[in-house]
């Protein structure tokens, strides 16, 4: 009897909808994940996943989650988080620790430089699932390897200009905004800078190095190895002014790689990438600006929401993201996978990139942090401040940011 | 007496409805911002309001940047508003005289208006493009050098204005035609009989009675202009060196991007009491009666 009731039963459970867990992403990820997200949803037959398209640009992102974390009841599971954000999201307790639902360590596997910005305070609030890192991207047909040091560059820069074979020598993104930050860090990087540590000492910006590295910039400028429109530039500006071949290097984000190989694009196949260049005797550095997910404290499911994250941020979907969109992928196995090597010529060198990859400030306030930078930086490289006081500035507004919030070191 | 009480009593309840909406939408949010301007709400507070008394206001007054972001935000709003003022007049008297295609023009003089703020302003980011954009096309082509606008601290905010004005002096065209078509044309017509000229009808009959439509477009395009907001954003960033942050961008970072909810909201109060003054001033010094001077 009771057999006979349970088979009744079972259609009435099939009948039962899928549980739904919903990931926010930006757009074009959630193009990149589809197929994968497919799979998943192929496989499960209780569990489906939603992606919800974001809007393209990363901030706008943001500020779409943080609105419906404000309200309350957010409609999302998982957020597709950029690395500068988790230390906010997870002081603000929007995010699950995920110690707890998942075994081991979670990162063993990823490589050293996607590793950090996800564990804080002892908590995991993060899966790394692309890496993203500055490069310096240069001509091959225009020399036989790429500078070294900043001197060289500009040295190289100069020739390039004087023998009129590029209008300008280096573009990179100088617009008021984060991806200016990110330039600084790897140039503050290569004069033996820091970006961080006591609130007293300026987080690093009152120093000769930081100095140093504004003032580069701001010479490049002047010199006019940079067009001077560099100030508006973000990634798609210099992309452009790279792509057609008016300039000799490029600092840009792996994506930039495909871009160049376009039809469209006067240097294709005459382009390389390397790591950005640094003093004699310091380490070259690549602003790590990688994309994680986070589970949210508020989803009513985090089980499954732990298994949707295993599922987008695991092998199978890092190496359908390298392969057929070219993302980099965080797992240390995928960059020795063959057929990513076969499809993917610049594994090796986005590796060596990684492995000086160089962290952002992890703090709650990291966005004060770099909209101070941003802003001093911006006056320094249109020449409204001389670069020294400029960074002096920086650092006593750092100060003043970290004292009110009681923050001593980030 | 009785009847009296009764035209009150319908008044009142025509524009009850209204009003309450007003109070519930306007005042409502306003004093709550107010009374979270004397909290501290962010990620230092678990993002819960603890009373700090005047910490915020205190910070405001010494902010160097908010009073900097203030004073750019007049400049813009003062500098668009009288051109688009000044632009919007003329293409109204134009629009309201007779001529062969009159309505097609009137159409497409809308065309701004109606185009997103994101668009056009993507689009004067093109425009304005150092060295690929027309205008640097032109300049380019008569100089030998370009001029990078957005690039440039003391251009930057000139672009701003001149995609403001382009975009809104339509509007201001258009509200400004509706008030040229209430006037009675009998007053040209008896001007024209004592032997006026076109002068006297402009000064003494057109901008007399004209006069409460331009306060009226002024109060709307400054409450708008000081606002502003999604053009900058798109066209510079605020950049650069923040010399096109407006007052409201500068509200958006703290709220959004620093979860600084507390400061935030003294902000947005601390420019609307500016803005507050600034109409009180306006409408004492242009709420005259109309006067018609025959």
């Amino acid at each position: 009897m009771a057999g006979i009731l349970a088979l009744l039963a079972l259609p009435l459970a099939w009948a039962r909808p899928p549980l739904t867990i919903t990931v926010l992403m930006p757009a074009p990820f959630a193009e990149a994940t589809a197929e994968t997200v497919a799979a998943f949803n192929r496989d499960h037959r209780r569990l489906r996943i939603a992606v919800a398209r974001g809007p393209f640009e990363t901030e706008a992102v943001s500020d779409l989650a943080i609105s419906s974390l404000l309200l309350g009841d957010s409609p999302y599971d998982l957020l597709m988080m950029d690395v500068t954000w988790t230390a906010k999201y997870a002081a603000a307790g929007w995010l699950l620790p995920l110690d707890d639902w998942l075994d081991g360590d979670p990162l063993a596997g990823v490589v050293p430089g996607a590793r950090e910005g996800n564990r804080l305070d002892g908590q995991l609030w993060r899966l790394p699932m692309l890496a993203s890192m500055g490069l310096l991207y240069w001509r091959t047909d225009l020399m036989a390897a790429p500078p070294r040091t900043p001197a060289e560059l500009v040295d190289r820069s100069r020739e390039l200009q004087e023998q009129g074979l590029v209008r300008w020598g280096y573009v990179w993104q100088g617009r008021q905004y984060e991806g200016l930050s990110c330039v600084f860090l790897e140039v503050l990087r290569g004069f033996g800078g820091r970006w961080g540590g006591p609130a007293a000492s300026g987080i690093g910006l009152e120093s000769p190095q930081a100095a140093a590295a504004a003032s580069w910039l701001r010479q490049l400028v002047e010199t006019g190895v940079t067009p001077t429109s560099v100030a508006d530039f973000a990634e798609p500006e210099s992309l452009q002014a790279f792509a057609s071949g008016e300039a000799a290097f490029m600092r840009n984000w792996p994506y930039a790689w495909k871009e160049l190989q376009k039809p469209g694009s006067a240097v294709a196949g005459k382009v390389a990438i390397t790591t950005m260049v640094a003093e004699p005797g310091q380490s070259p550095a690549a602003t790590q600006g990688s994309w994680g997910l986070s589970v949210l404290r508020g989803s009513a499911h985090p089980a499954e929401a732990v298994a949707v994250l295993q599922a987008l941020t695991g092998e199978d979907s890092q190496r359908r993201l390298a392969r057929d969109w070219g993302y980099t992928p965080t797992l240390a196995s995928l960059f020795d996978d063959p057929e990513l090597r076969a499809a993917l010529p610049l594994l090796p060198a986005l590796r060596q990139a990684l492995e000086v990859a160089a962290l952002r400030p992890i703090t709650p306030v990291y966005a004060q942090l770099s909209d101070i930078l941003q802003r001093q930086l911006s006056d320094a490289i249109t020449g409204g401040l001389p670069p020294e006081a400029a960074m002096g500035r920086a650092g006593r507004s750092s100060r003043a940011v970290l004292d009110a919030s009681g923050v001593e070191e980030v | 007496m009785g009847e009296r009480r009764r035209s009150l009593l319908v008044g009142v309840a025509l524009i009850g409805p209204a009003l309450l909406v007003l109070l519930l939408v306007f005042l409502w949010l306003m004093a709550s911002y107010l009374w979270l301007s004397f909290h501290a709400q962010n990620l230092f507070t678990d993002l819960q309001p603890v009373p700090v008394g005047m910490l915020n206001w205190r910070r405001l007054v010494l902010d160097a940047r908010f009073w900097q972001d203030a004073a750019q935000t007049l400049r813009f709003a003062l500098v668009s508003v009288s051109m688009e003022l000044g632009l919007g007049l003329a293409m109204a008297l134009l629009l309201n005289q007779r001529w062969r295609g009159r309505g097609l023009v009137r159409s497409l003089t809308l065309l701004p208006w109606a185009l997103p703020t994101t668009v056009m302003a993507l689009g004067w980011r093109w425009i304005f493009n150092d060295p690929s954009g027309p205008i640097n096309g032109v300049i380019g082509g008569l100089t030998g050098s370009t001029v990078p606008f957005l690039a440039s601290p003391s251009l930057a905010w000139l672009a701003v204005v001149l995609a403001d004005v382009w975009k809104t002096t339509p509007f201001v065209a258009l509200l400004l035609l509706a008030g040229l078509q209430m006037i009675p044309a009998d007053l040209y017509e008896a001007l024209a009989l004592e032997g006026g000229n076109a002068r006297q009808a402009l000064l003494r009959i057109t901008l007399p009675l004209l006069r409460p439509y331009l306060l009226l477009v002024l109060l709307f395009r400054l409450a708008q202009a000081l606002g502003v907001f999604d053009l900058i954003v798109v066209l510079t960033g605020g950049g650069p060196a923040s010399s096109t942050e407006s007052v409201a961008g500068y509200a958006y970072l703290n709220a959004m991007r620093f979860l600084d909810f507390g400061y935030s909201a003294t902000v947005m109060i601390g420019m609307f009491a500016v803005l507050l003054l600034l109409g009180g001033v306006l409408l004492l010094v242009l709420r005259r009666p109309a006067r018609f001077q025959p």
